[in-house]
């Protein structure tokens, strides 16, 4: 019994620190070198809308804290996170410019992306609560919640779903029910035209 | 006098400058804004100056930098110094560049509609709410999502966004971790004071302010604040004058007693002749405690250094004393000559009463109360308590070699004549500008603290303080609506280049008659319920979302016009309130204006409006009243010299004997401004000041030089009376000329070469001892 419980849930029994541990040598592992760029699809569950909004286009590490997210369909935009300043910029307008301080959720995104993407763990754990979900086939969940009270005002969790050394899905929850779900890499191209929130757990959840 | 009745005399004495003492201590109250020292303003001009010189917007401004550490400190240390400086009475305005949301208040948040111009080109239409909806959506899956997600269902075209961008200063600084940075990695911070700019001591308190908010910053040791800005400045140049004029203070006090010393030879004599000079300063105190509210630090300052000439009055009794002879029987043979000189000097300050200005009125009211105690109570008291054994001087050996070298001297008759040619020579030969018209000269800041200003100015984009736009109208919403009427010129300008940004009091509250028009351009809520409806087909938006934004328009439909009375009470008017003043019955719009290029262009504004619009150069505003302050000064000097001559003659008896006093005292006193010219220094207010200091000792020599007493003692006396005075007038003033502080330099320089000619020429021009 005890055999087939350490079978199925491998990191099920593993102690805090052990998890920790683990935790770290999976993101170490999914760490790339700058700049990394990865196509992403999302789509965005809002109260105040009937329908989900969704976007796609690539993300791109710069290396250090800046962050580019370029949107192609359905309008071109650009948005450049650098220095602490988000710089955006769509098409025939002129850009629109902010702090980053003011946008808690930019700052939770360029935490988690750039410390995935740098494969440092140490960071991630600075700023979040770290945990750690797996199974034996090697699909991973790393939910993360923000440590600044500031921050989890507006962000609830980060849940990233993955599979071997590859992130596949991110859901930013954000504290007043609205949903953003990000399909990266080779998942983006399977997003469908009128997503659910429960078609894209599933999508994640798929065998690669 | 008997020994017991000195004794009560003293001690009477000293009780009485007690008691005086101890009522300034209660009543004085000393006031350190400059203005009171400048004269009442005649053109409207000058009127404006006055109040914007220490009420104005530019000049309570003070320009904070913090550098030293990383940005993300620098920015903690900023927004923690904005908040403790905020709730704070000394502080009206503080900025940093955190946007503030806030500063349109929550009532008032309907008014947009009246408040921004984006309705006056685009009607509230389904073609422009639809494509308005489109951006929304497009935002929404942006980054900025989380920013714009609270806004929308009440402002969906962002007007709010729109009014906070126009009223965002023109030229911002960079923005690093929400706050305001230099490009020299500074944080940046404005604070207004609630202060006047040009009261070093209320600034004083507010900078300290500053200082101690900051220090009590965590993690602020390891960085450093630095300030300028009008306000700061005259706290440097009052603290730089104060430090000077101390230590030179110190110094030639210790010389002035150790000269009286070795003259007198008698600690007892000297510690008595003090009592005139310490009576004089009491009482002129303590009349002016009477006589107005507040005494200014300057009066003070001043005051004393013209109290100097009282000094002599002690010392002429001191050096007259016979020996054997009773100090009263000495002083009643001195008291004529000593009365008309008091007289003299009276009428010369009198002067300064004349001239308006409140500050030099309480100037001429203390010295002319400080010299007449002095004089008589030299007279009247101080003979009772000297001691009866006195030292003559006559029998001093050195004093009658001087005395018979003096008279050996050749007066040739036309000495005056070669001293006059040169004197005419020497001010047409002179170089440069006369008179020195610009205050700011003689209080000189270092050039550091000058382009540490520039620079911070530049990187802020505060406005220059040197021109104001002018707008005046009979009502405020007139000047509102000349300010609307300019705003397309005002644009012109700055695509121009002629200044970097101009701001007009029309920016932050337009006049009720736009707001009128554009609430009449605003459509009921049927129609604008039908056309948002029209413009959300098709778009995932809920159906009842935008009911906030309705019920707002209609709102906006029904608000009585904002005024700026209502205004004020916002933190935005307060900004306004600086831009629009209220002066007899009369409104005055105020533009700022940052990075002047083209100050012709910015004149020609005002070019067609009868004089409603006008630049106003506040430097050249200030030298105007500065010249009118001196014709005024040297009217009222002119009308004295003649109350001078009069009083002389009177005193005197004889035209003749007249001529030989104030010739010499009028040849100096031009001799003293000529040489000051060749030698390439520019007259001011403080020089003129100074040569009636000059003139009023200079008036002494002449009087007890042209004496004639036929007795060779008491000419000996006489020199050394004079030789004491002349002394101590060079130690004082002579210390005070190695000031590196121009005002200090200006009354030193002035007052020594004063003494010296006065001192020459009395004795060259002299009658001589043997020609009587």
């Amino acid at each position: 019994m005890s055999l087939l419980l350490s079978l199925l849930l491998p990191w099920a029994s593993a102690s805090a620190s052990e998890q920790a541990a683990a935790a770290s040598t999976l993101i170490a592992a999914l760490g790339q070198p700058a700049p990394a760029h990865t196509a992403f699809a999302e789509a965005r569950f809002l109260q105040m809308l009937d329908r989900p909004l969704v976007v796609s286009g690539e993300l791109a590490w710069l290396g250090g804290d800046r962050l580019q997210r370029r949107v192609e369909h359905p309008q071109q935009e650009t948005s450049t996170i650098a220095d602490g300043e988000v710089t955006q910029q769509r098409e025939g307008r002129s850009p629109r410019h902010f702090s980053l301080k003011r946008a808690p959720q930019l700052q939770v995104l360029l935490d988690s992306f750039v410390a995935l993407l740098g494969g440092d763990a140490a960071r991630l754990q600075q700023a979040f609560e770290v945990h750690q979900e797996g199974d034996a086939r090697g699909a991973w969940t790393l939910t993360l919640v923000p440590r600044d009270a500031r921050v989890a005002k507006t962000v609830a969790s980060i849940r990233i779903d993955g599979y071997a050394n590859a992130s596949r899905c991110m859901h930013l929850q954000e504290a007043d029910g609205d949903l953003a779900v990000d399909l990266l890499g080779p998942l983006a191209a399977r997003m469908p035209a009128e997503p659910t929130r429960e078609a894209l757990a599933a999508l994640c959840q798929s065998a690669p | 006098m008997r020994r017991g009745a000195r004794a009560a005399l003293l001690i009477g004495w000293l009780l009485a400058l007690a008691g005086l003492g101890w009522m300034i201590s209660q009543r004085l109250h000393v006031s350190t804004d400059l203005r009171s020292f400048m004269p009442a303003p005649t053109t409207p001009d000058q009127r404006l100056l006055m109040e914007q010189v220490g009420e104005g917007p530019g000049s309570r401004l003070l320009l904070l930098s913090i550098r030293g550490q990383s940005d993300a400190r620098l920015a903690a240390l900023s927004q923690g110094l904005a908040a403790a400086l905020k709730n704070d009475a000394r502080y009206s305005q503080v900025l940093n560049g955190s946007f503030d949301l806030g500063a349109l208040d929550e009532r008032l948040l309907p008014y947009r509609y009246l408040l921004s111009p984006t309705l006056d080109t685009q009607p509230l239409d389904q073609a422009y709410l639809a494509d308005q909806l489109q951006q929304r959506l497009d935002d929404l899956s942006s980054p900025a999502a989380s920013l714009l997600k609270g806004l929308l269902p009440r402002d969906p075209t962002l007007e709010v966004l729109q009014l906070a961008e126009r009223w965002a200063p023109a030229k911002s600084p960079q923005l690093r971790e929400g706050v305001w940075f230099s490009p020299q990695d500074e944080a940046l911070l404005l604070v207004q004071t609630a202060a006047a700019g040009f009261d070093p001591g209320a600034q004083q308190q507010a900078i300290d302010g500053i200082r101690q908010a900051f220090a009590a910053l965590p993690g602020s040791a390891g960085a450093t604040l630095e300030l300028s800005g009008p306000g700061y400045f005259s706290v440097v140049a009052a603290a730089q004058t104060r430090h000077q004029a101390d230590w030179i203070g110190r110094i030639s006090t210790v010389g002035f007693i150790a000269l009286l010393l070795l003259a007198y030879r008698s600690i007892g004599s000297l510690l008595l002749s003090a009592l005139p000079i310490a009576s004089a300063a009491l009482a002129g105190i303590a009349v002016l405690t009477v006589a107005f509210p507040a005494v200014h630090g300057i009066t003070l300052a001043f005051g004393f250094t013209l109290l100097g000439v009282a000094q002599e009055y002690p010392i002429r009794v001191l050096s007259h004393r016979r020996a054997g002879e009773d100090a009263l029987a000495s002083v009643r043979t001195l008291w004529p000559l000593l009365l008309t000189a008091i007289a003299s000097a009276c009428i010369a300050y009198l002067a300064f009463y004349a001239s308006g200005v409140n500050g030099l009125k309480q100037l001429a009211l203390f010295t002319i109360v400080g010299l007449l105690v002095a004089g008589f109570s030299t007279r009247y008291l101080l003979p009772h308590l000297l001691p009866r054994r006195v030292h003559d001087v006559a029998g001093m050996h050195w004093l009658i070699q001087a005395r018979t070298f003096v008279d050996r001297l050749p007066r040739p008759r036309w000495i005056p004549l070669v001293v006059a040619a040169a004197i005419v020579a020497m001010l047409v030969l002179a170089r440069g500008p006369f008179w020195q018209d610009n205050l700011a000269a003689l209080t000189p800041l270092p050039p550091e603290l000058l382009q540490r200003d520039a620079r911070l100015r530049e990187a802020l984009g505060a406005p220059d303080v040197r021109y104001l736009l002018v707008l005046e109208a009979p009502s405020a919403q007139g000047v509102l609506e000349l300010s609307e009427r300019l705003q397309p010129k005002a644009d012109a300008l700055l695509a121009q280049h002629a200044a970097d940004a101009l701001e007009l009091p029309s920016r932050y509250l337009p006049s009720v008659a736009v707001q009128r028009e554009r609430q009449a351009t605003l459509p009921d809520r049927a129609t604008l319920q039908h056309v948002l409806d029209q413009a959300l087909q098709g778009l995932p938006f809920r159906a009842d979302l935008f009911r906030p934004f309705v019920d707002d328009v209609q709102t906006a439909r029904r608000l009585p016009p904002l005024t700026p009375e209502r205004y004020a009470q916002t933190p935005l008017g307060q900004r306004l309130a600086a831009m629009l003043v209220e002066r007899d019955g009369h409104w005055l719009g105020l533009g700022t204006v940052s990075g002047v290029h083209d100050v012709a262009a910015l004149q020609a504004l005002g070019a067609d409006s009868h004089g409603a619009v006008r630049l106003l150069d506040l430097k050249a505003a200030s030298e105007s009243l500065v010249v009118d302050y001196r014709t005024r000064i040297l009217q009222a000097l002119a009308a004295a010299a003649l109350l001078l001559v009069l009083t002389i003659a009177l005193a005197l008896r004889s035209l003749r004997r007249a001529w030989h006093v104030l010739a010499p005292m009028t040849l100096a006193t031009f001799l003293v401004l000529a040489v000051e010219r060749v030698a390439g220094v520019e007259i001011s207010l403080f020089h003129l000041v100074a040569l009636i200091l000059a003139g009023g000792l200079g008036l002494h020599y002449a009087l007890f030089f042209e004496r004639d007493t036929g007795d060779a003692a008491e000419q000996r006396r006489t020199l050394h009376a004079t030789i004491v005075c002349v002394l101590s007038a060079l130690l004082v003033f002579g210390m005070l000329a190695w000031a590196t502080i121009p005002v200090l330099r200006a009354i030193g320089l002035t007052v020594s070469l004063g003494v010296a000619f006065h001192f020459c020429l009395s004795i060259l021009m002299a009658p001589h001892a043997r020609q009587d």
